[in-house]
């Protein structure tokens, strides 16, 4: 009788990535407290330059919402830019300490994803965000921002509710 | 508990913003990788990858052992450069672990990566501890690999969970058309 077709391919291999990590033992091995302490160290370092860098991407949102006002033939494609910009933001800010960057580019991200009319008041909206975005920076609010934080998010909410 | 040393460990690191890839290098070096490859996006990956393939001692290591890769990048994306990880003739390793680091959480977009072979996901944004649960993860909990007519990559089925009603899951390993490959 002819074998039967496989249908199936399981396979199955040593772990060499744990013999390569933790040696050819069996036990269970991890990473050091002390080195993912001092990667979160490094981290609050690299953190205090965030603000500079995310200052500059909003000076490229601004750019586009610019663009977005004098070209509105071409909006169509500004969105996209700033769809892509607000995804990579929304990544970024909560693990250099601003989650507020990251939620406000979450919105502005579903703001302008397809399907969107391109209308002056999703122009408008856009500048919401931005303008949400730099008094975060500005006034260097991190973590959830206590009562300014609040203020912003509900400010921006606002304004959202208006141009919806 | 034993440490891990991950001195003898090359990690190929795909990220397109210099800022995250700066964060990335630095946190696995402190983390005591040994060799941090760091490129712009999937095409680099992708070149780099071919030269391990073929010409190793031009491409300064023997095997890359985890792929750290954004999603969204532009003009290969981290989908595009997985999808050529597990399926290309000329990927040097399509079992290697792959974790891709995104800011898509839709739950359609992480089903879309599953299907494509995805090891783990770290989502955007992340934490230091969160960087090193997933290597965790891939070094202590391996899965192995399904090969059928729609599906390569690690094992969907990361639990075995106890099933009410008939089993439904007909094949094991002694059925017919089951091959097991050990290595």
């Amino acid at each position: 009788m002819a074998k039967a077709a496989t249908k199936v391919r399981f396979y199955r291999f040593k772990n060499r990535l744990k013999e390569k990590c933790a040696g050819l033992g069996t036990g269970s091995a991890s990473i050091p407290e002390e080195l993912l302490a001092e990667a979160e160290a490094e981290l609050s370092k690299m953190s205090e330059d965030y603000p500079d860098w995310v200052s500059s991407l909003i000076v490229k949102l601004q750019e586009q919402h610019g663009r977005c006002v004098d070209t509105p033939d071409k909006r169509k494609e500004h969105f996209l830019e700033i769809h892509h910009m607000s995804h990579d933001m929304k990544g970024q800010g909560g693990t250099f300490g601003y989650p507020l960057i990251s939620a406000f580019a979450d919105s502005l991200y579903s703001t302008t994803q397809s399907g969107s009319l391109y209308t002056d008041n999703d122009v408008e909206l856009i500048k919401s965000h931005i303008d949400s975005m730099r008094a975060v920076i500005r006034g260097r609010v991190s973590g959830d921002g206590g009562d300014i934080g609040k203020q912003l998010t509900e400010g921006l909410n606002k304004a959202i509710e208006k141009h919806s | 508990m034993a440490a891990y040393d991950f001195d003898r460990v090359t990690v190929l690191l795909a990220e397109d913003s210099q800022f995250i890839r700066s964060l990335l290098i630095n946190s696995l070096k402190i983390l005591g990788v040994g060799r941090v490859i760091p490129v712009e996006d999937g095409s680099q990956a992708i070149e780099f990858l071919k030269l391990v393939k073929t010409d190793p001692m031009k491409a300064g290591v023997q095997q890359v052992d985890v792929i750290i890769s954004n999603w969204d990048m532009s003009p290969v994306d981290g989908m595009m450069f997985l999808r050529w990880v597990r399926r290309h003739k000329e990927s040097p390793d399509r079992f290697v672990p792959f974790i891709m680091v995104t800011g898509y959480t839709e739950p359609h977009r992480v089903v879309q990566a599953r299907e494509m072979g995805l090891t783990e996901m770290l989502a955007k944004p992340f934490t230091i501890s969160n960087i090193g649960e997933r290597l965790s993860l891939i070094i202590e909990r391996p899965r192995q690999f399904v090969h059928n007519n729609s599906y390569f990559g690690p094992d969907r089925r990361r639990q075995d969970l106890p099933h009410k009603g008939v089993e439904q899951r007909v094949l094991t390993d002694k059925s017919e058309g089951v091959e097991i490959v050990r290595g």
